[in-house]
Protein backbone atom coordinates (compact mmCIF):
# COMPACT_ATOMS: atom_id res chain seq x y z
CA UNK A 1 0.00 0.00 0.00
CA UNK A 2 3.02 2.25 0.56
CA UNK A 3 3.38 3.97 -2.73
CA UNK A 4 7.02 4.30 -3.39
CA UNK A 5 8.72 7.30 -5.77
CA UNK A 6 8.59 6.56 -9.28
CA UNK A 7 5.08 5.37 -9.26
CA UNK A 8 2.72 8.82 -9.68
CA UNK A 9 3.18 11.26 -12.11
CA UNK A 10 3.41 15.35 -10.94
CA UNK A 11 -0.16 15.54 -12.05
CA UNK A 12 -1.28 12.86 -9.21
CA UNK A 13 1.25 13.31 -6.38
CA UNK A 14 0.75 17.03 -6.64
CA UNK A 15 -2.88 17.49 -6.22
CA UNK A 16 -2.80 14.50 -3.54
CA UNK A 17 -0.09 16.64 -1.34
CA UNK A 18 -3.18 19.45 -1.89
CA UNK A 19 -5.80 17.47 -0.44
CA UNK A 20 -3.61 15.56 1.89
CA UNK A 21 -2.55 19.47 3.17
CA UNK A 22 -5.84 20.91 3.60
CA UNK A 23 -7.09 17.34 5.68
CA UNK A 24 -4.15 17.89 8.09
CA UNK A 25 -5.31 21.34 8.51
CA UNK A 26 -8.67 20.58 9.25
CA UNK A 27 -7.67 17.58 11.63
CA UNK A 28 -5.13 19.34 13.65
CA UNK A 29 -7.98 22.16 14.19
CA UNK A 30 -10.48 19.62 14.78
CA UNK A 31 -8.46 17.43 17.28
CA UNK A 32 -7.18 20.56 19.32
CA UNK A 33 -11.24 21.17 20.02
CA UNK A 34 -11.58 17.98 21.07
CA UNK A 35 -8.70 17.16 23.57
CA UNK A 36 -7.77 20.36 25.52
CA UNK A 37 -4.35 21.78 25.75
CA UNK A 38 -2.75 18.04 26.24
CA UNK A 39 -3.38 17.25 22.48
CA UNK A 40 0.19 17.80 21.19
CA UNK A 41 1.57 15.11 23.36
CA UNK A 42 -1.37 12.90 23.02
CA UNK A 43 -1.31 12.72 18.78
CA UNK A 44 2.14 12.68 19.74
CA UNK A 45 1.60 9.26 21.68
CA UNK A 46 -1.61 8.07 18.76
CA UNK A 47 0.97 8.38 16.45
CA UNK A 48 3.70 6.33 17.54
CA UNK A 49 1.46 3.95 18.72
CA UNK A 50 0.30 3.88 14.90
CA UNK A 51 3.45 3.15 14.03
CA UNK A 52 4.04 0.44 16.46
CA UNK A 53 0.37 -1.13 15.19
CA UNK A 54 2.27 -1.18 12.09
CA UNK A 55 5.42 -3.38 13.05
CA UNK A 56 3.20 -5.60 14.68
CA UNK A 57 3.05 -8.94 11.72
CA UNK A 58 0.29 -11.55 11.90
CA UNK A 59 0.72 -14.94 11.09
CA UNK A 60 -1.34 -15.42 7.93
CA UNK A 61 -2.80 -19.29 6.34
CA UNK A 62 0.05 -20.45 4.15
CA UNK A 63 2.77 -19.63 6.19
CA UNK A 64 3.20 -16.02 5.52
CA UNK A 65 2.69 -12.79 7.96
CA UNK A 66 1.38 -9.83 7.01
CA UNK A 67 0.76 -6.44 9.02
CA UNK A 68 -1.75 -3.69 9.71
CA UNK A 69 -2.11 -0.42 8.58
CA UNK A 70 -3.68 0.58 11.69
CA UNK A 71 -5.96 3.66 10.53
CA UNK A 72 -8.79 1.45 11.18
CA UNK A 73 -8.51 0.43 15.01
CA UNK A 74 -6.73 4.24 15.63
CA UNK A 75 -9.99 6.04 13.85
CA UNK A 76 -12.20 3.60 15.74
CA UNK A 77 -10.08 4.34 19.91
CA UNK A 78 -9.24 8.22 18.94
CA UNK A 79 -11.44 9.92 16.76
CA UNK A 80 -11.50 9.98 12.56
CA UNK A 81 -9.52 13.22 13.11
CA UNK A 82 -7.33 11.86 15.41
CA UNK A 83 -6.54 9.00 13.02
CA UNK A 84 -5.62 11.48 10.18
CA UNK A 85 -3.14 13.47 12.43
CA UNK A 86 -1.84 10.16 14.43
CA UNK A 87 -1.15 7.81 11.05
CA UNK A 88 0.19 10.92 8.85
CA UNK A 89 2.72 11.57 10.98
CA UNK A 90 3.96 7.63 11.44
CA UNK A 91 3.75 7.49 7.78
CA UNK A 92 5.98 10.65 7.04
CA UNK A 93 8.54 9.22 9.90
CA UNK A 94 8.43 5.75 7.72
CA UNK A 95 9.08 7.40 4.73
CA UNK A 96 11.93 9.78 5.87
CA UNK A 97 13.78 7.37 8.51
CA UNK A 98 12.68 3.66 6.29
CA UNK A 99 12.49 5.13 3.05
CA UNK A 100 9.15 2.94 3.74
CA UNK A 101 6.81 4.65 1.55
CA UNK A 102 8.21 7.77 -1.38
CA UNK A 103 9.10 11.41 -0.68
CA UNK A 104 6.98 12.34 -3.80
CA UNK A 105 4.28 10.10 -2.75
CA UNK A 106 3.92 10.90 0.74
CA UNK A 107 0.52 13.07 -0.30
CA UNK A 108 -0.92 10.27 -1.97
CA UNK A 109 -0.02 7.54 0.94
CA UNK A 110 -1.27 10.09 3.39
CA UNK A 111 -4.54 10.49 1.49
CA UNK A 112 -5.15 6.95 1.01
CA UNK A 113 -4.44 5.18 4.15
CA UNK A 114 -4.56 8.25 6.94
CA UNK A 115 -7.42 10.04 5.39
CA UNK A 116 -9.97 8.06 3.00
CA UNK A 117 -9.61 4.85 5.06
CA UNK A 118 -10.18 5.71 8.79
CA UNK A 119 -12.68 7.89 7.88
CA UNK A 120 -14.23 4.71 6.03
CA UNK A 121 -13.54 2.59 8.86
CA UNK A 122 -15.00 4.89 11.23
CA UNK A 123 -18.74 5.07 9.45
CA UNK A 124 -18.47 1.82 8.47
CA UNK A 125 -18.28 0.68 12.32
CA UNK A 126 -20.92 3.06 13.39
CA UNK A 127 -23.42 1.88 10.40
CA UNK A 128 -23.59 -1.30 12.72
CA UNK A 129 -25.30 0.81 15.51
CA UNK A 130 -24.80 -1.94 18.59
CA UNK A 131 -24.71 -1.78 22.43
CA UNK A 132 -21.11 -1.92 24.01
CA UNK A 133 -22.05 -4.81 25.70
CA UNK A 134 -22.68 -6.95 23.15
CA UNK A 135 -18.70 -8.21 22.40
CA UNK A 136 -19.60 -10.58 20.13
CA UNK A 137 -21.05 -7.60 17.44
CA UNK A 138 -18.08 -5.53 18.25
CA UNK A 139 -15.67 -7.81 17.39
CA UNK A 140 -17.29 -8.28 14.13
CA UNK A 141 -18.12 -4.47 13.05
CA UNK A 142 -14.58 -3.92 14.32
CA UNK A 143 -13.37 -6.77 11.74
CA UNK A 144 -15.27 -5.05 9.16
CA UNK A 145 -14.07 -1.61 9.02
CA UNK A 146 -10.81 -2.65 9.25
CA UNK A 147 -11.39 -5.47 6.30
CA UNK A 148 -13.74 -2.67 4.02
CA UNK A 149 -11.48 0.27 4.84
CA UNK A 150 -8.27 -1.67 3.89
CA UNK A 151 -9.86 -2.87 1.02
CA UNK A 152 -11.54 0.24 -0.10
CA UNK A 153 -8.63 1.71 0.39
CA UNK A 154 -6.38 -0.54 -2.05
CA UNK A 155 -8.97 0.11 -4.29
CA UNK A 156 -8.25 3.45 -4.71
CA UNK A 157 -4.40 3.21 -4.79
CA UNK A 158 -5.25 0.92 -7.63
CA UNK A 159 -6.87 3.58 -9.54
CA UNK A 160 -4.28 6.33 -8.93
CA UNK A 161 -2.03 3.28 -10.47
CA UNK A 162 -4.04 2.34 -12.96
CA UNK A 163 -4.99 6.19 -14.47
CA UNK A 164 -0.59 7.04 -15.11
CA UNK A 165 -0.39 5.05 -18.39
CA UNK A 166 -3.49 7.61 -19.29
CA UNK A 167 -1.96 10.95 -18.03
CA UNK A 168 1.53 10.53 -18.60
CA UNK A 169 2.77 8.39 -21.63
CA UNK A 170 5.76 9.10 -24.12
CA UNK A 171 5.18 9.82 -27.51
CA UNK A 172 5.37 6.07 -28.84
CA UNK A 173 2.89 5.13 -26.19
CA UNK A 174 5.55 3.61 -23.50
CA UNK A 175 4.41 4.55 -19.41
CA UNK A 176 6.70 6.81 -17.80
CA UNK A 177 5.18 6.64 -14.90
CA UNK A 178 3.48 3.07 -13.16
CA UNK A 179 2.94 0.85 -16.09
CA UNK A 180 0.31 -0.61 -15.23
CA UNK A 181 -3.52 0.41 -16.28
CA UNK A 182 -6.88 0.13 -14.56
CA UNK A 183 -7.70 -3.31 -16.14
CA UNK A 184 -4.73 -4.69 -14.55
CA UNK A 185 -3.84 -2.25 -11.26
CA UNK A 186 -7.40 -2.20 -9.75
CA UNK A 187 -7.86 -6.14 -9.76
CA UNK A 188 -4.59 -6.64 -8.20
CA UNK A 189 -4.57 -4.18 -5.71
CA UNK A 190 -8.65 -5.26 -4.81
CA UNK A 191 -7.95 -8.92 -4.52
CA UNK A 192 -4.41 -8.96 -2.78
CA UNK A 193 -6.13 -6.88 0.02
CA UNK A 194 -9.57 -8.67 -0.25
CA UNK A 195 -8.06 -12.46 0.06
CA UNK A 196 -4.85 -11.13 2.52
CA UNK A 197 -4.03 -8.06 3.93
CA UNK A 198 -7.91 -6.69 4.58
CA UNK A 199 -7.75 -9.84 6.44
CA UNK A 200 -4.92 -8.98 8.40
CA UNK A 201 -6.22 -5.60 9.27
CA UNK A 202 -9.62 -6.52 9.84
CA UNK A 203 -8.20 -9.06 12.72
CA UNK A 204 -5.90 -6.46 14.07
CA UNK A 205 -8.79 -4.30 14.27
CA UNK A 206 -11.07 -6.34 16.02
CA UNK A 207 -8.29 -7.88 18.61
CA UNK A 208 -7.59 -4.69 19.32
CA UNK A 209 -10.94 -2.83 19.71
CA UNK A 210 -12.12 -6.25 21.93
CA UNK A 211 -9.18 -6.08 24.42
CA UNK A 212 -9.77 -2.12 24.68
CA UNK A 213 -13.65 -2.98 25.71
CA UNK A 214 -12.85 -5.68 27.94
CA UNK A 215 -9.98 -3.75 30.14
CA UNK A 216 -10.88 0.06 29.46
CA UNK A 217 -14.26 0.59 27.25
CA UNK A 218 -14.15 4.52 28.24
CA UNK A 219 -11.30 5.00 25.89
CA UNK A 220 -12.59 4.23 22.77
CA UNK A 221 -13.75 7.18 21.25
CA UNK A 222 -16.49 5.68 18.81
CA UNK A 223 -18.37 4.48 22.00
CA UNK A 224 -18.26 7.88 23.25
CA UNK A 225 -19.57 9.60 19.91
CA UNK A 226 -23.18 9.93 19.26
CA UNK A 227 -26.12 7.12 18.32
CA UNK A 228 -26.29 4.65 20.49
CA UNK A 229 -23.28 3.73 20.20
CA UNK A 230 -22.35 6.54 22.42
CA UNK A 231 -21.48 5.16 27.01
CA UNK A 232 -21.33 9.02 28.72
CA UNK B 1 8.76 -50.11 38.79
CA UNK B 2 5.52 -48.79 39.30
CA UNK B 3 4.34 -45.17 38.01
CA UNK B 4 3.84 -43.14 40.80
CA UNK B 5 3.16 -39.79 39.12
CA UNK B 6 -0.06 -38.57 40.39
CA UNK B 7 -3.27 -39.08 38.78
CA UNK B 8 -4.37 -35.40 37.82
CA UNK B 9 -1.00 -35.05 36.32
CA UNK B 10 -1.55 -37.46 33.51
CA UNK B 11 -5.47 -37.09 32.77
CA UNK B 12 -6.40 -34.78 30.50
CA UNK B 13 -9.28 -32.03 32.61
CA UNK B 14 -11.90 -30.23 30.86
CA UNK B 15 -10.33 -27.32 30.45
CA UNK B 16 -6.85 -28.74 29.62
CA UNK B 17 -6.08 -29.79 26.09
CA UNK B 18 -4.14 -33.14 24.62
CA UNK B 19 -0.72 -31.23 23.78
CA UNK B 20 -0.77 -33.83 20.53
CA UNK B 21 -4.08 -32.78 19.15
CA UNK B 22 -3.12 -28.83 19.86
CA UNK B 23 -2.76 -27.07 16.51
CA UNK B 24 0.10 -25.02 17.06
CA UNK B 25 2.16 -22.21 16.00
CA UNK B 26 5.47 -20.89 16.92
CA UNK B 27 6.74 -17.45 17.87
CA UNK B 28 8.58 -16.69 15.06
CA UNK B 29 6.59 -14.06 13.59
CA UNK B 30 6.70 -12.20 16.52
CA UNK B 31 10.23 -12.80 16.97
CA UNK B 32 10.45 -11.09 13.10
CA UNK B 33 8.25 -8.04 14.48
CA UNK B 34 10.55 -7.65 17.52
CA UNK B 35 13.50 -8.08 15.53
CA UNK B 36 12.29 -5.35 12.90
CA UNK B 37 11.57 -3.04 16.30
CA UNK B 38 15.19 -3.88 17.13
CA UNK B 39 16.43 -2.77 13.61
CA UNK B 40 14.48 0.43 13.75
CA UNK B 41 16.01 1.24 16.82
CA UNK B 42 19.36 0.74 15.77
CA UNK B 43 18.76 2.66 12.35
CA UNK B 44 17.61 5.11 14.65
CA UNK B 45 20.90 5.16 16.26
CA UNK B 46 22.76 4.60 13.16
CA UNK B 47 21.21 8.35 12.16
CA UNK B 48 21.86 9.67 14.66
CA UNK B 49 25.53 8.59 14.70
CA UNK B 50 26.30 9.47 11.25
CA UNK B 51 24.64 12.71 11.40
CA UNK B 52 26.61 14.29 14.43
CA UNK B 53 29.62 13.60 12.80
CA UNK B 54 32.05 16.87 11.46
CA UNK B 55 31.75 16.95 7.80
CA UNK B 56 30.96 18.93 5.15
CA UNK B 57 27.30 17.44 3.70
CA UNK B 58 26.77 16.76 7.53
CA UNK B 59 27.22 20.20 8.50
CA UNK B 60 24.97 22.11 5.79
CA UNK B 61 21.59 23.68 7.14
CA UNK B 62 18.83 21.04 7.50
CA UNK B 63 16.64 23.83 5.81
CA UNK B 64 19.09 23.55 2.71
CA UNK B 65 18.75 20.19 2.68
CA UNK B 66 15.35 20.03 2.63
CA UNK B 67 14.82 21.98 0.14
CA UNK B 68 17.55 20.13 -2.18
CA UNK B 69 15.46 16.94 -0.85
CA UNK B 70 12.05 18.22 -2.53
CA UNK B 71 13.89 19.68 -5.43
CA UNK B 72 15.63 16.47 -6.55
CA UNK B 73 12.23 14.26 -5.56
CA UNK B 74 11.03 16.49 -8.24
CA UNK B 75 13.34 16.21 -10.57
CA UNK B 76 13.89 12.79 -10.26
CA UNK B 77 10.26 12.52 -11.07
CA UNK B 78 10.26 14.21 -14.15
CA UNK B 79 13.30 12.62 -15.99
CA UNK B 80 11.95 9.84 -18.45
CA UNK B 81 15.58 9.58 -20.04
CA UNK B 82 17.61 6.41 -18.87
CA UNK B 83 21.12 7.84 -19.45
CA UNK B 84 20.20 10.96 -17.40
CA UNK B 85 18.65 8.40 -14.32
CA UNK B 86 21.82 6.89 -14.44
CA UNK B 87 24.20 10.23 -14.24
CA UNK B 88 21.74 11.22 -11.12
CA UNK B 89 22.64 7.71 -9.58
CA UNK B 90 26.25 8.63 -9.86
CA UNK B 91 25.60 11.78 -8.52
CA UNK B 92 24.41 10.62 -5.64
CA UNK B 93 26.60 8.49 -5.06
CA UNK B 94 29.86 11.11 -5.24
CA UNK B 95 27.33 12.72 -2.47
CA UNK B 96 27.84 9.57 -0.50
CA UNK B 97 31.68 9.47 -0.97
CA UNK B 98 31.41 13.07 0.63
CA UNK B 99 29.69 12.75 3.08
CA UNK B 100 31.91 9.47 4.39
CA UNK B 101 28.65 7.38 5.49
CA UNK B 102 29.16 3.44 5.80
CA UNK B 103 28.59 2.64 1.96
CA UNK B 104 28.08 -1.14 2.59
CA UNK B 105 25.36 -0.60 5.37
CA UNK B 106 23.04 1.55 3.23
CA UNK B 107 23.12 0.76 -0.12
CA UNK B 108 22.09 -2.64 1.08
CA UNK B 109 18.90 -1.25 2.21
CA UNK B 110 17.94 0.92 -0.55
CA UNK B 111 19.11 -2.12 -2.97
CA UNK B 112 16.42 -4.34 -1.09
CA UNK B 113 13.82 -1.44 -1.29
CA UNK B 114 14.64 -0.86 -5.05
CA UNK B 115 14.69 -4.16 -5.92
CA UNK B 116 10.80 -4.87 -4.26
CA UNK B 117 9.45 -1.78 -5.26
CA UNK B 118 11.11 -1.02 -8.42
CA UNK B 119 11.89 -4.34 -9.82
CA UNK B 120 9.88 -7.38 -8.71
CA UNK B 121 6.57 -4.93 -8.70
CA UNK B 122 6.97 -3.66 -12.47
CA UNK B 123 9.01 -6.83 -14.09
CA UNK B 124 5.69 -8.17 -15.72
CA UNK B 125 5.54 -4.35 -17.45
CA UNK B 126 8.15 -6.16 -19.28
CA UNK B 127 6.25 -8.60 -21.26
CA UNK B 128 3.92 -7.30 -24.24
CA UNK B 129 1.11 -8.18 -22.45
CA UNK B 130 1.98 -4.91 -20.82
CA UNK B 131 3.90 -3.13 -22.92
CA UNK B 132 3.63 -3.92 -26.63
CA UNK B 133 6.31 -3.41 -28.76
CA UNK B 134 8.89 -6.10 -30.54
CA UNK B 135 9.56 -9.02 -28.87
CA UNK B 136 13.43 -9.55 -27.83
CA UNK B 137 12.88 -12.91 -25.83
CA UNK B 138 9.97 -15.02 -26.25
CA UNK B 139 9.12 -16.90 -22.90
CA UNK B 140 5.40 -18.54 -24.23
CA UNK B 141 3.80 -18.88 -27.66
CA UNK B 142 -0.31 -20.15 -27.82
CA UNK B 143 -1.74 -21.53 -30.82
CA UNK B 144 -3.42 -18.02 -31.57
CA UNK B 145 -4.67 -14.70 -29.23
CA UNK B 146 -7.14 -15.20 -26.79
CA UNK B 147 -9.46 -13.22 -24.76
CA UNK B 148 -10.21 -14.08 -21.24
CA UNK B 149 -12.63 -11.87 -19.56
CA UNK B 150 -11.25 -8.09 -20.11
CA UNK B 151 -7.81 -9.09 -21.29
CA UNK B 152 -6.42 -9.47 -24.03
CA UNK B 153 -3.86 -12.59 -24.76
CA UNK B 154 -1.28 -12.30 -27.49
CA UNK B 155 -0.20 -15.98 -29.75
CA UNK B 156 3.43 -14.87 -28.35
CA UNK B 157 4.75 -13.85 -24.88
CA UNK B 158 8.03 -11.77 -24.33
CA UNK B 159 10.20 -9.41 -22.83
CA UNK B 160 10.18 -6.00 -25.29
CA UNK B 161 12.92 -3.40 -25.53
CA UNK B 162 10.14 -0.93 -24.41
CA UNK B 163 8.53 -3.38 -21.74
CA UNK B 164 12.48 -3.06 -20.28
CA UNK B 165 12.94 0.29 -20.87
CA UNK B 166 9.83 0.93 -18.55
CA UNK B 167 11.28 -1.55 -15.88
CA UNK B 168 14.81 0.41 -15.64
CA UNK B 169 13.37 3.81 -15.71
CA UNK B 170 10.98 2.67 -12.59
CA UNK B 171 13.93 1.12 -11.20
CA UNK B 172 15.84 3.83 -11.09
CA UNK B 173 13.53 6.65 -9.97
CA UNK B 174 12.94 4.53 -6.88
CA UNK B 175 16.86 3.76 -6.29
CA UNK B 176 17.78 7.27 -6.89
CA UNK B 177 14.71 8.38 -4.73
CA UNK B 178 15.76 6.56 -1.95
CA UNK B 179 19.13 7.30 -2.16
CA UNK B 180 18.74 10.71 -1.95
CA UNK B 181 16.47 10.30 0.92
CA UNK B 182 18.36 8.24 2.84
CA UNK B 183 21.46 10.27 2.20
CA UNK B 184 19.45 13.77 3.88
CA UNK B 185 18.29 11.30 6.70
CA UNK B 186 21.61 10.02 7.57
CA UNK B 187 23.63 13.29 7.66
CA UNK B 188 20.97 15.69 9.16
CA UNK B 189 19.54 15.13 13.41
CA UNK B 190 16.32 14.28 12.73
CA UNK B 191 14.33 16.95 15.27
CA UNK B 192 16.85 19.98 13.08
CA UNK B 193 15.19 18.05 10.09
CA UNK B 194 11.85 18.51 11.26
CA UNK B 195 12.00 21.99 12.11
CA UNK B 196 12.85 22.76 8.23
CA UNK B 197 9.23 21.52 7.28
CA UNK B 198 8.73 25.23 8.72
CA UNK B 199 9.79 26.82 5.39
CA UNK B 200 7.01 25.37 3.60
CA UNK B 201 4.20 26.57 5.94
CA UNK B 202 3.58 23.16 7.85
CA UNK B 203 2.26 24.67 11.19
CA UNK B 204 4.01 24.20 14.49
CA UNK B 205 2.00 22.23 15.97
CA UNK B 206 2.26 19.40 13.48
CA UNK B 207 6.29 19.15 13.82
CA UNK B 208 5.41 19.01 17.35
CA UNK B 209 3.32 15.70 17.18
CA UNK B 210 6.33 14.18 14.51
CA UNK B 211 8.92 15.59 17.08
CA UNK B 212 7.24 13.74 20.31
CA UNK B 213 6.28 11.10 17.89
CA UNK B 214 9.89 10.22 17.22
CA UNK B 215 10.61 10.26 20.71
CA UNK B 216 7.45 8.14 22.09
CA UNK B 217 8.53 5.65 18.94
CA UNK B 218 12.16 5.24 20.37
CA UNK B 219 11.13 4.71 24.07
CA UNK B 220 7.98 2.11 22.95
CA UNK B 221 10.47 0.02 20.83
CA UNK B 222 12.67 -0.75 23.60
CA UNK B 223 9.76 -1.45 25.67
CA UNK B 224 8.26 -3.62 23.68
CA UNK B 225 11.86 -5.62 23.14
CA UNK B 226 12.64 -5.82 26.73
CA UNK B 227 8.49 -6.89 27.76
CA UNK B 228 9.02 -9.28 24.63
CA UNK B 229 11.87 -11.26 25.87
CA UNK B 230 10.64 -11.02 29.45
CA UNK B 231 7.61 -12.75 28.82
CA UNK B 232 9.35 -15.46 26.01
CA UNK B 233 11.98 -16.40 28.96
CA UNK B 234 8.97 -17.74 31.23
CA UNK B 235 7.88 -19.64 28.24
CA UNK B 236 8.14 -23.72 27.10
CA UNK B 237 7.65 -24.75 23.97
CA UNK B 238 4.88 -23.89 21.57
CA UNK B 239 1.29 -22.09 22.13
CA UNK B 240 -1.93 -22.17 20.34
CA UNK B 241 -2.58 -19.75 17.25
CA UNK B 242 -5.70 -18.38 19.66
CA UNK B 243 -3.62 -17.42 22.41
CA UNK B 244 -1.05 -15.97 19.65
CA UNK B 245 -3.77 -13.26 18.76
CA UNK B 246 -4.99 -13.16 22.37
CA UNK B 247 -0.79 -12.48 23.07
CA UNK B 248 -0.76 -9.66 20.55
CA UNK B 249 -3.96 -8.49 21.54
CA UNK B 250 -2.47 -8.19 25.20
CA UNK B 251 0.81 -6.73 23.80
CA UNK B 252 -0.52 -3.72 22.08
CA UNK B 253 -2.99 -3.05 25.09
CA UNK B 254 0.30 -2.98 27.19
CA UNK B 255 2.05 -0.92 24.86
CA UNK B 256 -1.22 1.80 24.77
CA UNK B 257 -1.09 1.75 28.26
CA UNK B 258 2.78 2.34 28.44
CA UNK B 259 2.26 4.86 25.86
CA UNK B 260 -0.52 6.84 27.86
CA UNK B 261 2.10 7.02 31.07
CA UNK B 262 4.72 8.21 29.07
CA UNK B 263 2.23 11.10 27.62
CA UNK B 264 0.98 12.23 30.97
CA UNK B 265 4.42 12.38 31.88
CA UNK B 266 6.00 14.26 28.75
CA UNK B 267 2.68 16.59 29.18
CA UNK B 268 3.53 17.09 33.22
CA UNK B 269 6.86 18.01 32.02
CA UNK B 270 5.80 20.45 29.13
CA UNK B 271 3.65 22.36 31.71
CA UNK B 272 6.25 22.74 34.13
CA UNK B 273 8.65 24.06 31.32
CA UNK B 274 6.05 26.34 30.56
CA UNK B 275 3.56 25.23 28.06
CA UNK B 276 0.20 26.65 27.88
CA UNK B 277 -1.26 24.90 24.80
CA UNK B 278 0.79 26.84 22.46
CA UNK B 279 3.37 25.86 20.16
CA UNK B 280 6.26 27.95 19.29
CA UNK B 281 9.20 25.84 17.37
CA UNK B 282 12.54 28.42 17.44
CA UNK B 283 13.86 28.95 14.13
CA UNK B 284 17.22 28.04 13.39
CA UNK B 285 20.90 29.23 12.30
CA UNK B 286 21.03 31.72 9.57
CA UNK B 287 22.09 30.66 6.03
CA UNK B 288 26.14 30.35 5.76
CA UNK B 289 28.20 30.67 2.44
CA UNK B 290 28.85 26.69 2.59
CA UNK B 291 24.70 26.75 2.83
CA UNK B 292 24.80 29.21 -0.48
CA UNK B 293 27.64 26.71 -2.58
CA UNK B 294 25.53 23.01 -1.56
CA UNK B 295 22.07 24.98 -2.79
CA UNK B 296 24.04 26.33 -6.07
CA UNK B 297 25.38 22.85 -6.76
CA UNK B 298 21.49 21.09 -6.64
CA UNK B 299 20.12 23.72 -8.15
CA UNK B 300 22.34 23.95 -10.99
CA UNK B 301 22.61 20.14 -11.39
CA UNK B 302 18.99 19.47 -11.21
CA UNK B 303 18.63 21.79 -14.00
CA UNK B 304 21.39 20.03 -16.34
CA UNK B 305 19.86 16.61 -15.29
CA UNK B 306 16.21 18.22 -17.08
CA UNK B 307 17.52 19.58 -19.84
CA UNK B 308 20.25 17.05 -20.33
Amino acid sequence: MHIPDGYLSPQTYIPLYGVFAAAVTVAVKKVKKEVSARDIPYLGMAAAFSFIIMMFNLPIPGGTTGHAVGSAVIAILFGPWAAVVAVSVALIIQALIFGDGGITAIGANCFNMAVFMPFTAYYVFRLFNFNPTRKARVFFAAFISGYLSLVMAAILTGIEFGIQPLIASSTDGKALYCPYDLKIAVPAMALEHMLLFGIVEGLITAIIVRYFLRNEPGIIYAFRKGGKNENE
Amino acid sequence: MENKIPLYLIEIGDNQVNPSKIRRANLSFLDKTIINSSKALKSIYLQAENAARDNFIQEINPKVKFISLIYMAIVISVVSNLVTQEFITAFIFSLYVIARLKIFGVFKKIFFLAFIFGFLVVLPASLNVITPGKIIFNIISFNKPSHFLIYNIPQNIGFTINGLQVVSIVFLRVFNSVSFALLVVYTTPFPSFIKSFKMIGVPDTFLMIISLAYKYIFILSRTIEETYFAFKSRLSGNIKSSNIRKLIGGRIFFIFKRSMIIYQDTYHAMVSRGYRGKVVLHSQNHFTFKDVVALLIIFISGIVFILF
